[in-house]
């Protein structure tokens, strides 16, 4: 999923200032919990108490998408409240939803509510998420034994260890992981280290791509 | 036990003048927090291990176990106090775990009129006080119990089971029929509005009990046996397409308009888990201060602390147990963190004093009221500081 977390309230409402009439959009999509109908509804709730605090009156509506990356699915829930007199829209969804918005309705302004991070995973009882995808385009996990060393190695080191680490952390950040140690201790225990010897070529990052056909 | 001034303090007390060391009281806790002493054979209380359930209170046989809470006495007096106020001669016991509505109790026993009684538990309300309204002339005693795998005391649904069993049949020597005691049970739990499910299994994540089910195909399903109502997924469910039975939301933010009306300044909004703290049975109420009922600390919402707000209240607070003591898996230990997170979005607006989370156990009477007005006290003095600069 794309982890994102709220910005902070002041810049929300520094940008919404110059509108009165302002469509909260969630998004049901990835993240998790959804920055769904409650966020939404939450987030109107402490931007008209900020408001009332100074002296600012906003009228919202609120509403959420199935997925606001989705062209479709966005402009067909939207639609009704941009036709109905909305002078800007409040995403809470990642960097693609308020996109989406701008792209399909040119003359309204869009506010992302929202700071996207990365592509994460997530464990619910300690909270962690992690970055766990570069979308690099070329995916290498078939011989890392599901462990991702482009985002969870600090160095996107390709080809093993750098040897630095320390008691299995690494050396740039004692918090973390050596990915390339959680590596060699999985794929031993799939019987698997010789994939070790298998030599990956420096990443090609024209892979990526800035627009692909699914 | 060693601290002379806590066990002054303390909610359940043994009175060894009275005790026969029947062990009876240590066979029923749920919470093994009766033990008797290998050397003097005494009865000990660990008070820091009762959940003040009352078990123990209502079977102990030489009446050596004594409560703050509910005793007989204060039961019976408060009964011939309200019995005028009502036109029925048909008294209803029902467990808060299972019946926060009167008028749907009402319903599952066929009347319309009756003499409420709300406790925490119905399993310690003892035969004494049973038989003791009967001799004050209510002819028709219904009790409502939780289902036997919902008592969040574990023994005191089928404690309550069993006692009017007996009683029924001792009733029935004496003329009375067949059923002079009618005890139901019952259960609150979740419902699905799947028209609203986003599945994304925000449920399936945080659910103590694993009751829910998403499957890629069928979407979100409840199994409500698992069920155990403590409203945590209903509170979380990010597209409200969960509520749950008898404590819906829509009947609480009805609620929190209404009660922050009747208030005076400075107004203390007080959302707490129904087992963290017991009302007392003739409760007088301040002005300022006024008290929304869940069943469990799990059930807070941003909703209902922001509608707060929204509508006038000068302080929100949410009082819960204890993680230890919590009697949903440590729910409550979630809901602290679901106040943190709101008091985090509140500071960034200056409204983060506005919201306290406090943790309580009745087991301490007077510490919740304590707490209140220190809180309070804080929101009364900031008003006056803002007062005072504007």
């Amino acid at each position: 999923m794309i982890v994102t977390t709220l910005k902070p309230l002041d810049e929300i409402l520094d940008s919404i200032s110059p509108y009165r009439r302002i469509l909260i959009a969630g998004c049901d999509g990835c993240t998790q919990p959804p920055r769904g109908l409650r966020e939404a509804k939450t987030l109107k709730q402490l931007l008209e108490l900020a408001g009332q605090l100074r002296g600012k009156k906003f009228e919202f509506k609120v509403t959420s998408v199935v997925k606001q990356c989705d062209s479709v699915l966005t402009v067909s829930a939207l639609k009704p409240y941009i036709e109905d007199d909305v002078e800007a829209v409040l995403s809470l969804a990642c960097g693609a939803g308020p996109q989406t918005v701008a792209e399909f309705f040119p003359d309204i302004p869009v506010i992302p509510a929202q700071n996207s991070h990365f592509v994460g995973r997530e464990d619910r009882e300690g909270g962690i998420i992690d970055d766990s995808c570069a979308a690099c385009g070329d995916c290498i996990l078939a011989l890392t034994g599901g462990i991702c060393p482009v985002t969870r190695c600090s160095k996107g080191l390709l080809n093993g260890a750098c040897g630095g680490a320390r008691h299995g952390k690494c050396e740039l950040d004692p918090n973390r992981d050596c990915a390339w140690e959680l590596i060699y201790a999985r794929l031993k225990r799939l019987g698997k280290l010789e994939l070790l010897k298998r030599f990956t070529p420096p990443k090609d990052y024209s892979l990526k791509g800035w627009r692909v056909t699914p | 036990m060693s601290q002379p001034v806590a066990e002054a303090k303390a909610a359940v007390n043994i009175n060894d003048d009275y005790c026969s060391r029947c062990t009876i009281c240590s066979s029923l806790c749920p919470y093994d927090a009766i033990t008797q002493d290998r050397e003097n054979k005494k009865m000990v209380l660990d008070i820091e291990k009762c959940q003040v359930c009352g078990i123990c209170y209502s079977a102990c046989p030489a009446k050596a176990i004594e409560t703050v809470y509910y005793s007989t006495d204060s039961v019976l007096k408060y009964l011939e106090k309200i019995r005028p106020q009502y036109k029925s001669d048909t008294l209803v016991i029902m467990c808060e775990g299972s019946a926060p509505d009167f008028n749907e109790v009402g319903k599952l026993f066929g009347v319309k009129d009756f003499i409420p009684l709300s406790v925490p538990c119905v399993g310690r309300i003892s035969e004494e006080v049973l038989l003791g309204v009967m001799v004050d002339g209510v002819k028709k005693i219904n009790i409502l119990a939780c289902d036997e795998d919902y008592c969040r005391f574990r023994r005191g649904s089928p404690l309550a089971g069993r006692r009017v069993i007996a009683l029924n049949r001792m009733l029935e020597q004496l003329g009375y029929g067949k059923e002079a005691i009618t005890l139901k049970r019952n259960s609150l739990k979740v419902t699905v509005d799947k028209d609203l499910c986003i599945a994304c299994g925000t449920c399936v994540a945080y659910c103590p009990y694993h009751a829910p089910k998403l499957e890629s195909v069928g979407g979100i399903s409840f199994d409500l046996e698992a069920c155990r109502g403590c409203g945590l997924c209903v509170a979380l469910c990010p597209a409200f397409a969960l509520d749950l039975d008898n404590w819906e939301r829509e009947r609480i933010l009805a609620l929190i308009p209404r009660l922050l009306k009747e208030m005076k300044p400075p107004k203390i909004l007080v959302f707490r888990c129904q087992w963290s703290v017991y009302p007392p049975l003739n409760g007088g109420m301040s002005p300022n201060i006024r008290t929304i009922d869940l069943p469990c600390a799990g059930r807070v919402e941003a909703l209902y602390v922001l509608e707060a707000l929204q509508n006038g209240a000068d302080g929100v607070m949410v009082v819960a147990c204890s993680e230890e003591d919590c009697k949903q898996e440590g729910v409550s230990a979630r809901a602290e963190h679901v106040v943190a997170r709101i008091k985090e979005k509140l500071e960034q607006i200056g409204l983060g004093d506005r919201l306290e989370f406090a943790s309580v156990s009745p087991r301490y009477p007077g510490q919740v009221e304590e707490k209140i007005r220190e809180f309070r006290d804080k929101i009364a003095a900031a008003g006056a500081e803002k007062g005072k600069s504007q």
